[in-house]
């Protein structure tokens, strides 16, 4: 539960950094908006895997070996409350944390993808000092996830960002969509509805705030924005399309925007 | 009196074998009015002259003073030589931005006769500035007088020549070429060629080309923008030229690469003529790995033969021939892997920290936070800690060794990691060509060490 809090923290974080470069003396500077942005990238990435049962991986390359082990996992989740989010997080991300138990040798899907997703339960234990076991929340969640991955395993549907698949996708991705409201994403497993759904609420009052100033720039394509030739990175816009991730896009576009 | 002396510093510290070695530096430390951050330090060919520029757009330029047998316990010291503004804030109207005045980058030029020449920049111009000197004026004109108000033609009777008589010695700065519009993004290096006419500037995503004679033109050479600016992943963080193969130069990447490329193979080197690259060790993977493992300086060796680059937390030291592994990599400040979040949320893991060579290639430094620099000793992999600060810069003080705490018990003189000050923090150094003399930067300090034996 730590690391989504973690996670989620960053995300704001990245976002309020994203915010004060438009009004830097000096202009936005492409370097720096670009690594918050691989930050703010991998950080979604982590926040979202709970929900999605951890599909975060290149659907062309292990797709269906990983499933199997998913599953194996899974199953070996039930009686395990405590090793909860680790594993979960390992079938999701197929990396090995200090949280899990068991270690993971699944081969990371695509080398390059979501960089910074890997471990970040880590890195919010170094952070926080320390991770207590998952409670029963997290079990629930893991189970919520595991229903999902039947519905979201379409292969091509989604996957990790892989920079292979942004051109194709990216007319996908950054179709402009003015959401100022992102919409709890759905959740089978219901009874750790509430705190997420809270934290969704806080997610949308970022939109609605960043919203607002990106207004003018949320239309994607060849004109370039407002400020300049500059026209800043967007590691997100390589995202696949997702259903499940659409509602995200605002997200998209005002980093595309730079 | 605006400059602070302290006569003589100890530097203790143990040699390899165990046993305390004592070095004698001299240190000054320079308050020049800096009142705003400096932004880079740079040593001309010869040394004697050190240039800064600060935030505020201003280069100062120190230089050395001669010995001589009038104040023979001044032989070394710098003085002030030169200030001048080179970059004022600019406004782009079309695009509605502001153009930040802060120096990045200065570059000497070779000396090639009574005056110097420097190259400044700022995010979007390049300045080629002339620094000479003036002890002669000339007097006894015929039309004005010595206050320079004109005479009245009607009233002079009789002409003279006018004679140039000694005056107390001027330094002017006037700027001779201005290099601009050629970077749409913000200019982060500046290098000066071998050969001695052209010169290289790079921003985020394009590097020039350009003749030092020739302001309205530049060639591009690299140019690494995608079509599509949504699939940009990394950016040109670093670029200079080869010390002595003219058709040279490297750059390198915020995701921790750099490309040599050789201007002989094309028009535009897009395609790099080798590729170093360190692989990454999936165990100290993070959400920061990327920010932590961009370049932020890159810097050849006097000799040519290896290059340097300075990433969040080490110093790489690579052989030329060389491409899948650094020869040498030094941790320069390796407690702070665990605190890399804070470092995000504070800007602190943006900080771009430059790394130098001593003239003969066998040491090389770097800056940290506190403001401690690090100084490594390539041969006998010694390492020192210095801190840079007034407190410690009283007379005949004994400057010591830093050491930083990273856990357990802390010993006497130690500082913990949680105490260290972010907000100083050392990212320019340079160390002179041949001396050993180091310019340290500290925020609007200017420490200047030498080693002295005497």
């Amino acid at each position: 539960m730590e690391y989504k809090v973690e996670a989620h923290r960053i995300m704001s974080i990245s976002l309020g950094k994203i915010y004060n470069s438009r009004v830097q003396r000096g202009g936005i500077k492409l370097h720096k908006n670009l690594l918050v942005s691989l930050v703010l990238r991998s950080a979604r990435q982590v926040y979202l895997s709970d929900y999605y049962g951890g599909v975060c991986f290149s659907a062309q390359q292990v797709e269906s070996k990983e499933w199997e082990l998913m599953d194996a996992e899974q199953n070996k989740l039930r009686p395990a409350a405590e090793e909860g989010p680790a594993p979960q997080k390992d079938a999701g991300l197929g990396d090995a944390t200090p949280v899990a138990d068991e270690p993971t040798s699944q081969p990371q899907a695509d080398g390059e993808s979501p960089a910074g997703a890997q471990q970040p339960p880590a890195e919010a234990d170094a952070e926080t000092g320390g991770t207590s076991p998952a409670g029963p929340a997290e079990d629930q969640t893991g189970g919520g996830g595991r229903a999902l991955p039947d519905e979201a395993g379409t292969p091509g549907a989604h996957s990790c960002p892989t920079r292979k698949r942004g051109a194709e996708k990216s007319h996908h991705a950054c179709s402009p969509q003015k959401r100022t409201k992102v919409t709890p994403t759905p959740d089978s497993s219901g009874a750790a509805e509430e705190p997420e759904e809270m934290e969704t609420g806080n997610v949308s009052n970022l939109i609605t705030i960043f919203g607002s100033s990106f207004s003018g720039l949320l239309s994607k394509d060849d004109t370039p924005p407002a400020s300049e030739g500059e026209d800043g990175d967007s590691g997100s816009g390589q995202i696949c399309c997702d259903q499940m991730l659409k509602n995200l896009n605002p997200w998209t576009t005002a980093i595309v925007a730079f | 009196d605006p400059f602070e002396k302290v006569d003589v510093v100890m530097v203790m510290c143990k040699s390899h074998l165990g046993n305390v070695q004592a070095t004698r530096y001299v240190l000054w430390c320079r308050d020049a009015g800096f009142t705003d951050i400096i932004s880079t330090v740079e040593f001309n060919y010869s040394g004697d002259l050190l240039a800064t520029g600060d935030k505020g757009g201003r280069v100062v330029i120190f230089q050395r003073e001669q010995e001589s047998k009038n104040r023979p316990l001044s032989r070394g010291e710098y003085n002030v030589y030169s200030t001048f503004q080179s970059h004022e804030p600019e406004f782009d109207y079309l695009k509605s931005l502001e153009i930040e005045e802060k120096i990045n980058k200065i570059r000497w030029l070779p000396q090639q006769n009574a005056a110097h020449f420097l190259l400044s920049t700022n995010d979007k111009t390049i300045k080629l500035w002339k620094i000479s000197e003036r002890d002669k004026r000339a007097e006894g004109y015929n039309l004005k007088d010595e206050d320079g108000r004109l005479r009245d033609p009607f009233r002079i009777t009789s002409l003279r020549v006018p004679v140039l008589m000694p005056m107390d010695l001027m330094v002017e700065a006037s700027p001779r070429r201005i290099f601009a519009n050629a970077h749409t993004y913000h200019i982060n290096s500046i290098s000066v060629n071998s050969d001695h006419e052209t010169y290289l500037s790079a921003d985020d995503l394009r590097i020039n080309l350009w003749h030092l004679e020739i302001t309205d033109r530049s060639f591009n050479i690299v140019d690494i923008k995608p079509a599509n600016m949504e699939e940009l992943t990394e950016v040109i963080t670093a670029a200079e030229c080869h010390p002595h193969q003219c058709n040279v130069f490297v750059y390198s990447s915020s995701k921790g690469t750099i490309r040599l490329c050789d201007m002989r193979a094309a028009a535009l080197c897009d395609r790099h003529s080798k590729f170093f690259e360190e692989p990454e060790d999936p165990s100290s993977r993070s959400f920061f790995s990327e920010i932590i493992s961009s370049i932020s300086d890159v810097k050849f060796s006097h000799s040519g033969r290896y290059m340097m680059t300075r990433d969040y937390l080490s110093v790489k030291v690579w052989d030329l021939n060389m491409e899948n592994r650094p020869v040498e990599t030094y941790q320069v400040h390796e407690y702070l892997r665990s605190k890399l979040c804070s470092l995000y949320e504070n800007d602190c893991i943006f900080d771009k920290f430059e790394c130098c060579w001593n003239g003969s290639d066998s040491a090389i430094m770097t800056g940290s936070y506190n403001n401690f620099f690090r100084m490594f000793d390539r041969n006998t992999r010694r390492d020192i800690t210095l801190e840079a600060s007034r407190e410690n810069s009283k007379p005949r003080a004994i400057l010591k060794p830093r050491k930083v705490c990273t856990g357990g018990k802390r010993k006497k003189d130690e500082i913990s990691v949680d105490s260290l000050d972010f907000n100083k923090k050392i990212l320019h150094t340079a160390w002179h060509p041949k001396e050993n003399v180091i310019a340290v930067a500290a925020t609007n300090n200017l420490y200047i060490f030498q080693d002295k034996i005497n």
